[in-house]
């Protein structure tokens, strides 16, 4: 289970940090064709696009970390065992969230099939998949959380960024 | 009811601990759900919602703050705040007040002024004999002008709720921010005078000028992101972008202090807060299109002026709203639930929209010392090895100060609109 979800955190931060430099990279040459009166028309459009995957690939990491904030005042007030089984509970809910929402983001990839990206001439569909990505990784982390809860007996709480 | 479902969707959410992004969706889905809308319009609201220019200068502003606070800009700062002010009594407390207001032009965030000041300067206050208590108080204070002078993450995110432009909600920071900092010094040194709490040597011109040879790159920065906004030279991405890549070359090779192994890292974990501020942009903007379509902004408007219309009074609660709200939400996630409905309760007796978000912004940053939830208020407490009752205790003179210049800035409209009137014509 640690070893499926170290693998799974070494994966998405390196997705997350391609993403990332893919975005600067966008920008930097922007900023050099702007200097040199040569600016690409594409730049602004990849940007955009990699900040979408940055949040998509983000969003489970974000959710380990505990970036995703959440007001656990009132949860922890409950005492130890309480406040475990409403990190567990939390955790079923956004894995459940998740999980309804991939069907109508599959169908909303769908309608991007029909367009593409004025600048770059990208099919819509692999910018909109960015949010069905958004969501199956979010599943992922939060029922791997749920699961390290209930059988393996963890407490369920963010890690903190690594 | 469809209204109840909403909203006692999104409290339990609340309270049971689940992520505001995710008890955004959660009700947003409920709702949905109940009045028969077809869930596709979820995906496509929370695209919607991430896919907006004035969000793509985030991470790259959160790279920028990161690579410098590891670039070894803390001591630096710390120095030269200290040839400025340590003379004078209190010297201490009020080199931590100047630090952060330096910081702040830098990074924007409170968390991590608090810890990387605090981490040097509480312990050294200490040292010097100023309580624990007083000494986490302080930094803790004092962290919160970060966000509010530029460049400031809440900010961009108000810019993004509201149309106004980054540039423009920067400028509308300076001048509270810089009042806050000064507030803040001048109750530091009341204190200081009351507990006769020690001064340090004058150091001299020479040791001013030598320490602002140290600081001048970090500082720089601000002068590069104002320049780079105002001159229309830049958009805010590619401000935040040139930013980062200066942060990292003063941080590497300037300072030396950056070791280049831990750049992938910084990068990563930068990549990470920024995803989590998107995600819970698009589950909020799913939200926000239910508060809009069920005319919420305009029945909050419309039950607040029944019961006064003058705008002194709407001011007050306003802020005394944010205020608690303050208390057990953090910033971010905040204003993007409050703002917009609000916004429209502000408008309607007549608030700039600019000078609406520079006070709420300021608001909720003062939630950041309060308990239960005060996050720079447990970094400090934990650095100082003070419980927190003590610290709570200790803050208090601080808390008041800065409930005074949010007044100030909330009743002086052009505390925040008169520098972008004058810096963007």
């Amino acid at each position: 289970m640690e070893k499926l979800e170290n693998t799974l955190v070494l994966c998405f931060r390196v997705l997350i940090g391609v993403s990332f430099a893919v975005l600067i990279a966008a920008v930097l040459v922007q900023v050099v064709g702007r200097l040199t009166s040569n600016s690409p028309i594409w730049t602004e459009e990849l940007t955009r696009f990699a900040l979408l995957y940055v949040a998509a690939i983000g969003a489970g990491l974000s959710f380990r970390s505990g970036d995703l904030v959440n007001v656990d005042i009132f949860c922890e007030a409950f005492g130890d065992a309480w406040s475990r089984r409403l990190r567990f509970v939390s955790a079923i809910l956004t894995a459940t969230l998740s999980a309804v929402l991939i069907f109508p983001a599959w169908q909303y990839v769908k309608i991007g099939q029909l367009q593409t990206s004025p600048a770059m001439q990208m099919p819509m569909h692999l910018v909109h998949f960015s949010v069905l990505a958004l969501l199956i990784i979010l599943f992922l982390f939060s029922a791997l959380r749920a699961v390290s809860i209930a059988l393996y007996g963890q407490e369920g709480r963010p890690v903190g960024l690594d | 009811m469809a209204l109840t479902v909403l909203l006692g969707v999104f409290i339990l959410g609340l309270m049971i601990g689940v992520p505001v992004a995710v008890t955004l969706g959660l009700a947003s889905f409920a709702y949905l759900s109940y009045v028969g809308i077809p869930v596709v319009v979820m995906p496509q609201k929370m695209y919607a919602g991430m896919d907006v220019f004035v969000l793509l200068s985030i991470p790259g502003f959160i790279l920028a703050g990161n690579l410098m606070n590891m670039g070894g800009i803390t001591e630096r700062i710390i120095r030269f705040a200290n040839a400025l002010v340590g003379w004078i009594r209190g010297g201490l407390g009020l080199t931590n007040v100047g630090a952060s207001m330096l910081f702040g032009g830098i990074t924007g965030t409170a968390v991590a002024d608090a810890a990387s000041i605090g981490g040097v300067m509480i312990p050294g206050m200490k040292k010097a004999g100023y309580p624990a208590d007083f000494s986490a108080a302080v930094t803790a204070a004092s962290s919160t002008v970060g966000p509010i002078i530029p460049p400031s993450v809440p900010m961009i995110i108000v810019g993004a709720l509201s149309g106004i432009s980054v540039g423009q909600m920067f400028l509308a920071g300076a001048i509270p921010g810089i009042l806050m900092g000064f507030a803040m010094m001048v109750t530091t040194y009341l204190i200081a005078r009351k507990k006769n709490f020690p001064k340090q040597p004058w150091l001299g011109f020479t040791e001013i000028s030598k320490s602002f040879g140290g600081a001048f790159w970090a500082i720089a920065m601000t002068g590069i992101i104002i320049y780079g906004l105002l001159s229309g030279l830049a958009t805010p991405t590619e401000t935040a972008i040139v930013a980062s890549v200066y942060a990292f070359v003063v941080g590497a090779f300037v300072y030396g202090d950056l070791p280049l192994k831990a750049v992938p890292k910084i990068l990563i974990n930068s990549a990470i807060s920024s995803a989590a501020i998107l995600v819970l942009v698009g589950f909020a903007n799913v939200f926000g299109w239910i508060l809009v379509s069920e005319r919420i902004p305009q029945a909050i408007a419309d039950a607040v002026l029944t019961i006064t219309d003058n705008p002194i009074l709407v001011v007050l609660i306003i802020n005394i709203l944010l205020l608690f709200v303050g208390m057990f939400m953090e910033t971010i996630a905040a204003l993007i639930i409050l703002f917009v409905p609000l916004l429209s309760l502000a408008q309607a007796v007549g608030i700039e929209p600019l000078h609406f978000a520079t006070f709420a912004v300021l608001n909720l940053m003062i939630g950041l010392t309060t308990p239960p939830l005060g996050v720079c208020l447990f970094v400090c407490s934990n650095i100082a090895r003070v419980p927190l009752t003590p610290v709570v205790k200790a803050i208090f003179p601080f808390l008041i100060t800065n409930i005074i210049v949010l007044l100030l800035v909330s009743y002086i409209p052009a505390l925040a609109t008169w520098l972008p009137s004058v810096m963007l014509k």
